[in-house]
């Protein structure tokens, strides 16, 4: 299936227009600030819905591959890296990594993958805390700066990220291999008599949206300058790209963005006026979304015939 | 072998033997409920955080011991998964919505339940003191911690009725029957919700029990939860998903692992043994140890 028209459209106006945003605000950092984690967390949310929406398969530990994918990034440019390579390794390193805890994962059926995950995650923020050696520990570790002060190049950066997820994501459900995830989401006996083999799909997306993670994790260690454990690899940072794609709809594309912009705006306005209360919002808005709308955002403008609703969701 | 290494190895074992108890009882909360209703109780360890915190402020404002408020926590427990199975989780019951809905549900009510005890009691680590806290008896020459001897006899006690409960009453025989199959158990006439929620409050009044245990034995925080759902998993993993005694087979291995590596790690890398273990367990005997035994009886 081709890209409607529509769809269309709104990509090339969306980004485009995000791309020209500059143009209009000048030197104004405050919307490159705001601008760059939104289009972050656009790339984050996109990149767990590879795998979470379009195969079904929760993770709660991703901000293992976004710590590796900062902690990679931040060592490679101390030492004399330029950026880009730096990214890219830091993509693959966190790829590498999600194969080895899918293999052993995928493989048996039930609630071990998801299990796993949580495990991996605060086994990787336990070693990268106390192996001061290498992580600088708790103390964290500071990046050069690198170029100008600007947020120009990070802001550009971060949408070229999410463009990229975007157009991934969208040849990924267009594709065989997202029809195949898309079945053994929905049945998994069914897909594998088909002749679907679901592991090795599980593990592709897994990879797929490992490498993704990892860039992010990558871009931000750019932008702060300064990481340590708790910020890349504490569990909010899970929590966080499980809470957007399905507050926004899993397993569409138009969900996960939602998601993440309704996210950024609730962090930047609603939690600096309450700060005690995002787990509370959080927790709230996951159960209201899987009791009454499962689908989330999309499924509302669905209800409200905004949009139409689509096979294989 | 001298004889001071002979007394850490018995020392060793006996503690090891003590957490097992407290393991097992933390853990067969969540074996019950994935045997029977086949969700995965992500709010396990929110709700053990929630016991501890309530027994800690029950005892230190008015006084009573902790482990006779067993007997007010578990109860209350009990109609609170209860209540929770009817008003939720019997709407996203695995069968018809899909495994995901359960999880993300049971994690919404996880993070409510830290938002709440954040706001309750603050991020401090809390923990009870009693006069009785340090002290330790003498088996032989081997110095037995009285706390946690107490902790072991009350859990292995509560699990032992348990046990009883499910072998000889009638609902005990039908969640049994429940968590083999569902459907036959509808067709012979056993009310599967009514039962499926019976199963639910007694493995929240379990997570209650475990919620006593922890407010004596540790100084905890909100974020404590996070490693007891990670050494609730490792156990269950390890004796077996739905396996019930597999629970105290699981709890045994975690706690001898983990008194076994104080001597190899360091006690900072101590949270990454759990899931050492996990994975261990997941590659080399996913069925755990009672699907091990069974393979042998069946040979």
């Amino acid at each position: 299936m081709r890209p409607t028209r529509w769809e269309l459209l709104s990509f090339i106006l969306g980004f485009g227009g995000l791309a020209l945003l500059p143009l209009g605000f000048g030197g104004h950092s405050y919307v490159f600030t705001i601008g760059f984690s939104a289009l972050l967390y656009v790339a984050l949310s996109l990149s767990w819905n590879i795998l979470g929406g379009f195969g079904g398969q929760l993770s709660f530990g991703f901000a293992a591959f976004y710590g590796l994918g900062a902690y990679s990034t931040a060592f490679l440019v101390k030492a004399g890296w330029p950026l880009f390579p730096s990214y890219l390794i830091g993509g693959l390193i966190a790829s590498v990594f999600s194969v080895l805890i899918g293999y052993p994962c995928f493989r048996l059926r039930g609630p071990y993958f998801l299990i796993a995950t949580i495990g991996v995650a605060e086994a990787v923020r336990v070693i990268a805390l106390n192996w001061e050696s290498v992580s600088g520990g708790a103390m964290g570790i500071s990046l050069p700066m690198i170029g100008t002060a600007s947020r120009l190049p990070d802001y550009y950066s971060a949408l070229f990220l999410a463009a990229v997820v975007l157009i991934v994501s969208y040849l990924i459900r267009e594709s065989k291999f997202g029809l195949s995830l898309f079945a053994v989401k929905m049945d998994l006996d069914a897909a594998e008599s088909l002749g679907v083999n679901s592991i090795s799909k599980k593990i592709l997306a897994h990879l797929v949206a490992a490498f993704f993670v990892g860039i992010a994790g990558g871009l931000y260690a750019k932008y702060a300058l300064f990481i340590e454990p708790e910020t890349v690899f504490g569990f909010h940072v899970s929590i966080t790209m499980v809470l957007m794609p399905v507050v926004g709809g899993m397993g569409t594309l138009l969900g996960p963005v939602l998601g993440a912009v309704f996210f950024s705006i609730v962090q930047e306005e609603l939690l600096v006026i309450f700060p005690t209360v995002h787990l509370l919002l959080y927790g709230l808005l996951l159960m209201v979304v899987v009791l009454f709308e499962p689908k989330g955002f999309v499924g509302l403008l669905q209800r409200a015939k905004i949009i139409r609703p689509q096979p294989f969701q | 072998m001298e004889a001071g290494t002979l007394l850490n190895l018995i020392s060793i074992l006996i503690s090891s033997i003590l957490m097992a108890g407290f393991y097992a009882s933390m853990a067969c909360g969540l074996a019950l409920i994935f045997g029977v209703m086949g969700v995965i109780n992500l709010a396990h360890a929110g709700l053990i955080t929630l016991a501890a915190y309530l027994t800690f402020q029950v005892s230190e404002s008015s006084g009573v011991d902790p482990f006779l408020l067993i007997f007010l926590i578990m109860p209350l427990f009990f109609f609170l998964g209860m209540i929770l199975q009817k008003s939720m989780v019997k709407r996203v019951a695995p069968a018809e919505k899909g495994p995901t809905a359960s999880l993300l549900l049971l994690f919404g009510v996880w993070l409510i339940l830290q938002n709440i005890a954040y706001w309750a009691w603050g991020g401090d680590p809390r923990s009870i003191l009693r006069p009785y806290s340090f002290y330790s008896f003498q088996i032989g020459a081997v110095k037995v911690p009285f706390i946690r001897t107490i902790v072991f006899a009350s859990g292995i006690a509560s699990l032992l009725c348990l046990h009883q409960f499910l072998k000889r009453t009638f609902i005990g025989k039908a969640i049994r029957a429940v968590s083999q199959n569902r459907q036959a158990c509808a067709l012979v006439g056993i009310n599967v919700e009514k039962t499926s929620s019976l199963a639910f409050g007694i493995g929240i009044a379990f997570c209650g029990l475990a919620g006593v245990f922890v407010s004596v034995l540790y100084a905890f925080t909100p974020d404590f939860g996070r490693e007891i759902l990670l050494k609730s998993f490792a156990i269950v993993i390890l004796g077996g998903l739905q396996s019930f005694q597999g629970a105290i087979l699981g709890g045994l291995a975690l706690a001898t692992v983990e008194s076994w590596s104080i001597y190899f790690i360091e006690a900072s890398y101590q949270p990454a043994i759990a899931f050492a273990l996990l994975v261990v367990a997941l590659i080399l005997m996913p069925t755990g140890f009672m699907g091990i035994i069974e393979k042998r009886r069946r040979k």
